[in-house]
């Protein structure tokens, strides 16, 4: 059985995508390619619809494949491998600089952004303490704790309710992303807009870490970005939860929506950038804007078409 | 001379957490007075009986330092003794000082749940957060008289309280859905109001209750939904009076996160603190058995209604030093 998409950070995802499609790729098979393509399209739609990057990238070899069929596509494939991670390394480079040393940061859950710009403040020389919430459902504040840990960092865990106690003697908060929208709103981990508010509350500042490939083009067409929401199972505690209440029901959304207006500022890997800015920022990269972008729809539609499925 | 197995096992219950919630601590307490002056065995002697008595009020208001129902209870009934002329007068009056407490105490929670379920508007969408009797009697009586459609209640980490309210809500058949801690303002567009306890009241309104209220609060008031604290009288905190602040208990890591997991990680510090505090500003209104009132007059109900907890601190801002004194 296939593991789910569930597991695995933003970023991961791209990669773990990425490598996916290139093994498929190796096989040459006109059939079998656009049907895994397609088979990954559906998937992250319906388990990860707020996974920007991973459905950007899929956007990208799509519309490759479409126009020049298997020649080139494992290249073009691993140079949107290389370019992610290096766009990655750069945004968590741009966020670095913004730390300094002796300040005290706080974030949430364990993206991958995030991870690298822990790294780099350590490779930049600085010291910080780092406050990470338990960041329920999943808990991967634990490992971005341990990760922090690692680095040699002074760690506070706590859980997703003391962020507010805390925030006084935070300077900083840093978080990931899932996905930007065009009018500078950005999906992360549940809580992300909680922890953001009361940033705000607290007139501390709050960066994003995320590369423009994050960019949700939908939107710029009045798409609602969708954020999907799990199961109960998420949140059941091993030990404690042993005996439920009866008719025990949960609604466990997954990710949650920023207002821009919360947000100071978005490390991506062209600088630092007010979130209401990222059109400009589109009309740079691509020369116009809005940027002439093959929307997801049209072009697993033609693919189905061409390769008769469905 | 020990205290009675009863005594020590509600004093042990209440530091372990199994007697948890401010209204039921402090019912608790003054069941435990009441056991005490019952199962009372020494001589028959009043000052020996009013040292045993102080004795065991002290025993009871350490168990959980910063909770302000706790020594409220204790000392409503402590104070029973004072200007007693007999062993027999004091045991009978400490017995029904403590029935009165918990009548008292009851009957609060009533009253506060039928003034609270008429400030609901009917259909309405309601958050709590935690577990409060207050609180969840106030949403059910709402939701008997129509007002209540439906109620999100937070899980409560690190105990998990959220799971005892959804149990609580459902006895009385309200339709409950959890939702994790950090989905409070993600849920906070569908709410109509917030409904939650407190374990403290400070004399400036601050409402003192489980981590995460006072976030759930700035949320509430960024959506414009109204946030109401259901709080029986004795919650308000006589010291605050005098500028003490209210203390924040750190509990044991181990509620957050396994022990194997802290020995493996010893950079990493697990703050558990149990208490946040939620500014005036950010509650409409708080719920008494006295009426229905803005935070900022907290005082009015501390000087005209808990007139008798100030005792506890005209001579010192120490309440274990000055229970002797209280009853002299």
């Amino acid at each position: 059985m296939e593991i789910s998409f569930r597991r695995y950070t933003g970023s991961e995802l791209v990669f773990e995508l990425i490598d996916q499609l290139v093994g498929v790729a190796k096989s040459n098979d006109p059939e079998l390619f656009p049907r895994k393509l397609i088979e990954k399209y559906e998937k992250i739609m319906y388990e990860r619809p707020a996974s920007m990057a991973a459905l950007n990238i899929l956007r990208y070899i799509a519309n490759y494949y479409l126009e020049h069929g298997f020649n080139g596509l494992i290249e073009c494939c691993l140079k949107l491998r290389s370019e992610y991670d290096s766009m990655l390394w750069k945004s968590a480079d741009v966020a670095s600089r913004r730390v300094n040393s002796g300040e005290r940061i706080l974030t949430n859950s364990n993206s991958l952004a995030i991870r690298r710009l822990l790294k780099l403040i350590r490779d930049h020389g600085k010291d910080v303490e780092v406050y990470v919430t338990e960041s329920k459902p999943g808990k991967e504040g634990l490992l971005l704790a341990e990760y922090a840990e690692s680095l040699g960092f002074k760690v506070y865990l706590m859980v997703d309710s003391a962020v507010r106690f805390f925030m006084k003697n935070v300077d900083k908060v840093f978080v990931g992303a899932e996905a930007i929208a065009s009018n500078g709103a950005v999906v992360s981990k549940i809580g992300t807009s909680l922890i953001s508010l009361i940033a705000h509350e607290a007139r501390k500042r709050v960066f994003t870490v995320a590369p423009s490939l994050k960019f949700s083009y939908e939107t710029i067409y009045g798409e609602l970005m969708k954020v999907p929401e799990g199961g109960v199972e998420l949140i059941l505690e091993p030990g404690r939860d042993e005996e439920l209440p009866e008719g025990f029901t949960a609604r466990i959304p997954l990710y949650d929506v920023t207002p821009s207006e919360y947000i100071d500022a978005i490390a991506t890997e062209h600088g630092l950038i007010a979130p209401q800015a990222i059109p400009l920022l589109l009309r740079s990269i691509y020369g116009a804007y809005p940027p002439v972008i093959p929307s997801l729809h049209e072009l697993f539609t033609k693919l189905r078409e061409k390769h008769g499925l469905r | 001379m020990g205290y009675p197995q009863k005594v020590l096992q509600i004093a042990d219950d209440i530091k372990t957490m199994r007697i948890r919630g401010a209204g039921r601590i402090a019912r608790s307490a003054a069941e435990a007075m009441k056991h005490a002056a019952v199962e009372y065995n020494g001589n028959p002697y009043l000052g020996e009986f009013k040292e045993y008595m102080v004795n065991v009020a002290k025993l009871l208001i350490s168990t959980r330092p910063t909770a302000v129902s706790l020594p409220n209870a204790v000392i409503y009934v402590l104070r029973s003794l004072k200007g007693r002329g007999s062993f027999e007068d004091a045991r009978k009056a400490v017995i029904s000082y403590a029935e009165e407490f918990i009548k008292n105490s009851e009957e609060a929670v009533k009253k506060i749940s039928e003034m609270g379920a008429k400030r609901i508007k009917e259909g309405s969408i309601v958050l709590t957060h935690c577990h409060s009797t207050a609180a969840v009697e106030v949403i059910a009586k709402a939701y008997r008289e129509g007002r209540v459609l439906k109620v999100y209640n937070t899980e409560t980490r690190p105990f998990l309280q959220g799971r005892i309210t959804f149990a609580h809500l459902r006895k009385y058949g309200v339709p409950v859905v959890q939702i994790p801690d950090s989905a409070v303002r993600y849920i906070m567009d569908e709410v109509d109001y917030v409904v939650v306890g407190a374990d403290t009241v400070t004399s400036n309104g601050a409402v003192v209750n489980k981590i995460g209220t006072s976030q759930v609060a700035l949320a509430a008031r960024e959506s414009r939904v109204r946030v109401y604290v259901a709080a029986e009288s004795y919650k308000f905190s006589p010291l605050t009076l005098i500028g003490e602040l209210v203390k924040i208990e750190f509990r044991d890591p181990e509620e957050v996160v396994p022990h194997e997991w802290l020995e493996r990680h010893p950079g990493v510090r697990v703050l558990n603190p149990v208490f946040d505090v939620t500014p005036p500003e950010y509650i409409d209104a708080i719920i008494t058995e006295y009426g229905v009132l803005p935070p900022q007059a907290a005082i009015l109900i501390l000087v005209d209604k808990l007139g008798w907890t100030l005792d506890s601190i005209k001579y010192s801002d120490n309440i274990l030093g000055n229970l002797e004194k209280i009853i002299e």
